[in-house]
């Protein structure tokens, strides 16, 4: 990767390191994120890796926090998830209003925050308090919540919530929370579309770690695994599909490094993501479906990501962006 | 096609929308639990009728159309009984009145963790000791494994040049010393079917409880899965069409009109379209006894991909909205039709072999 200096290697092989030598991903899909993994990467300053310095963040370039949010997620989806919220989210919801101190707390992990960014329908009623229910929330065990209901509005817990299943991500609490809360308005404006546009290569870098660590196995696997008497990287069409599939890894790992373009890269990623995490799980075959190989949930949290991230308004803003105007559709 | 059998889809229909209902879809899948007493209600309702293949693929489709955990639970209580009826004793043919009376649960163990779709090569022995037959070895992801009465069992009775000789198939009874079953946990979909790891330690066998020929059973496999694929074929198809309906609610619901979400609901009605016309067409040849495992294969195959397609299309149309558990979990349901009873790779081999042997 041509884009990257030694210090950029030097940070990629930290995260890795970190990863192997602290988390184990099964127990995190099976028993969330806790304490301990949230103090745990406060302290190495992940938690806070865009917030400036002053409030105890590590304030890293666009770069380095791509990195960070790449491997983890090709570790665990649901820490880079994690990560996204705190720093894509939550950071340009708060930045330049008075709950900007709030950062202090979170970027040490002694305050877990949440963003929806998931509900497009409100039916919140505001009085002394914000009253109404609001479904689909990630991360509800949160001490406050950033919603964008028309304006930006910020909710302080603690909140009555109700914990459901949830397909991906399943490292993160998610349900629903019944909110009878104190709330402030931040920005009488969403600044939801803005916020999401700016994430579009945060984005891909959790996209880039989950097609990495399904390509990845795939790959490992088809060393191994022999069938009809040859190993399934000796047969034609799973190995042409799945050096296809390296290619696109690495095609998205550049432009993304590269800042070619957002819009383009993300683009990409989301319409890589999906294929390319399917195609590993039918190369392990019945044992991609079940969860010990940890190939399953990149399946999982490839489709959530896109379905959630990407649909006709990312579509309408690709399309603008591509004409230099903003496009009437019929 | 099959529309003689339409009063029937109706009942069936009736049938799964009153009983498979989200909370229970969701209870069972979540516990991966196997719902042993809707397989009694359906036996009990004359729901499932296995002397008659085409209502089996319609209920099939149209349970699976509500939920695959539920639709596949209820319909493969007799997971092997065709190998009983084609090559089976007169005696194995009437112990089959049981499992259709739903007195046993039976099973077919033929993958081992070392080849899903490589038959050929299983471990599993049945060594001959005077007139019995000594089985030793193992299975993997077998469908009923843990709740199963009896087990069609495919094992190496002699090693010949070929791999595929020297295999043959016994009905085996699980209460034999020597029989363990461990059910797997953890699937991504259809989790209320249950799924085992079988070992089998000097289980003996008798010359009776072997199913037809002696070195056929490779043969007698390969046949039976060229019924039951059909059958998998109408589980992608109903997979499909339940997403499909769940996307048709949501946009009617939401009066959604845009042409991109118009041109993505015409490409998923077309699919399913061909999905269904091709699954009937070669039904409708092997209901005839004039089976065409190329077109068997086709539908299956393109089965599978299209319950993926449907279901990854129902989660993007729907969004965060594809959350609620009913979508998602379509979803997951829809992954393992691309790879049990041969994954789509192995399909397609079988197609272009057929076809380019000119049959």
């Amino acid at each position: 990767m041509s884009n990257l200096n030694e210090e950029n290697n030097i940070l990629r092989d930290t995260v890795r390191e970190f990863c192997e030598k602290n988390l184990d991903e099964k127990k995190i899909e099976e028993e969330k994120i806790d304490n301990n993994i949230n103090s745990l990467l406060a302290s190495q300053g992940f938690m806070g890796a865009k917030i400036s310095s002053k409030y105890g963040g590590s304030e890293l370039d666009d770069i380095s926090y791509h990195i960070i949010l790449e491997e983890f997620s090709k570790y665990s989806p649901s820490i880079a998830m994690k990560i996204f919220m705190i720093n894509s989210l939550y950071l340009p919801s708060v930045i330049n209003t008075e709950y900007e101190s709030y950062l202090q707390d979170v970027s040490s992990g002694k305050m877990n925050v949440s963003v929806d960014f998931m509900n497009n329908k409100y039916k919140l009623e505001y009085g002394n308090n914000i009253n109404g229910t609001v479904e689909n929330i990630l991360n509800t065990d949160s001490e406050n919540i950033v919603l964008f209901d028309g304006k930006t509005t910020i909710v302080n817990g603690p909140f009555k919530t109700r914990e459901k299943d949830f397909m991906g991500f399943k490292g993160l609490k998610f349900g629903s929370i019944e909110l009878n809360n104190k709330y402030n308005v931040i920005d009488k404006n969403s600044r939801k579309e803005k916020i999401m546009e700016d994430s579009y290569n945060d984005l891909s870098a959790i996209a880039l770690g989950i097609i990495s660590g399904a390509v990845d196995k795939a790959m490992d696997y088809s060393r191994v695994r022999t069938v009809f008497g040859a190993y399934l990287k000796n047969y034609e069409p799973l190995v042409f599909r799945l050096s296809e599939m390296y290619s696109k890894e690495n095609i998205l790992r550049s432009i993304l490094y590269s800042n070619l373009d957002k819009y383009y890269t993300f683009n990409f990623a989301m319409n890589s993501i999906v294929e390319i995490a399917r195609f590993s799980v039918n190369t392990h075959g019945g044992y991609g479906y079940f969860k010990d190989f940890g190939v399953e949930k990149f399946y999982r949290d490839a489709i959530i990501l896109k379905s959630v991230f990407y649909g006709n308004s990312e579509l309408k803003q690709l399309s603008n962006h591509v004409y230099s105007e903003k496009l009437t559709f019929i | 096609m099959f529309e003689e059998y339409d009063d029937y889809r109706k009942q069936i229909r009736e049938f799964g929308l009153k009983e498979f209902t989200d909370e229970v879809a969701a209870k069972y899948d979540r516990g991966e639990e196997y719902p042993d007493y809707l397989r009694k209600k359906s036996l009990s309702l004359g729901i499932v009728d296995m002397q008659n293949p085409a209502k089996i693929l319609i209920a099939i489709e149209e349970l699976c159309r509500i939920d695959a955990g539920l639709g596949i639970s209820v319909t493969t209580p007799y997971f092997g009984a065709e190998v009983l009826m084609l090559f089976g004793n007169d005696k194995q043919k009437e112990f089959l009145n049981d499992v259709y009376s739903g007195k046993y649960v039976l099973g077919l163990g033929v993958t081992e963790a070392s080849g899903g779709s490589d038959v050929a090569h299983i471990k599993t022995t049945a060594t001959k000791k005077g007139d019995k037959y000594i089985l030793n070895g193992s299975k993997m992801f077998i469908t009923n494994g843990a709740i199963a009465d009896y087990l069609v069992v495919l094992a190496r009775t002699s090693d010949e040049d070929k791999p595929h000789h020297g295999l043959s198939t016994f009905l085996l009874n699980t209460k034999l010393n020597g029989f363990k079953a461990n059910k797997l946990t953890g699937k991504l979909g259809v989790r209320a079917t249950n799924t085992a790891e079988l070992t089998f330690d000097n289980i003996e066998l008798s010359s009776e409880d072997l199913i037809g020929e002696e070195g056929k059973g490779f043969y007698y496999i390969m046949t039976f899965f060229n019924i039951s694929r059909i059958y998998v074929a109408a589980q992608g198809l109903g997979i499909a069409e339940g997403a499909f309906d769940k996307i048709l609610e949501y946009v009617k619901a939401n009066e959604i009109k845009d042409e991109n979400t118009m041109f993505e609901i015409a490409d998923v009605a077309t699919r399913i379209e061909a999905t269904k016309e091709l699954t009937y067409n070669a039904a409708s040849y092997l209901f005839k006894f004039e089976p065409r495992p190329q077109l068997t294969s086709m539908a299956k195959a393109y089965a599978g991909e299209t319950a993926v397609y449907a279901s990854e299309k129902a989660m993007e149309i729907l969004g965060a909205n594809s959350l609620e558990e009913n979508v998602e979990r379509i979803f997951r349901n829809a992954k393992i039709m691309e790879i049990w009873e041969g994954t789509s790779e192995v399909e397609k081999l079988v197609i272009s072999r057929f076809i380019l042997k000119g049959e």
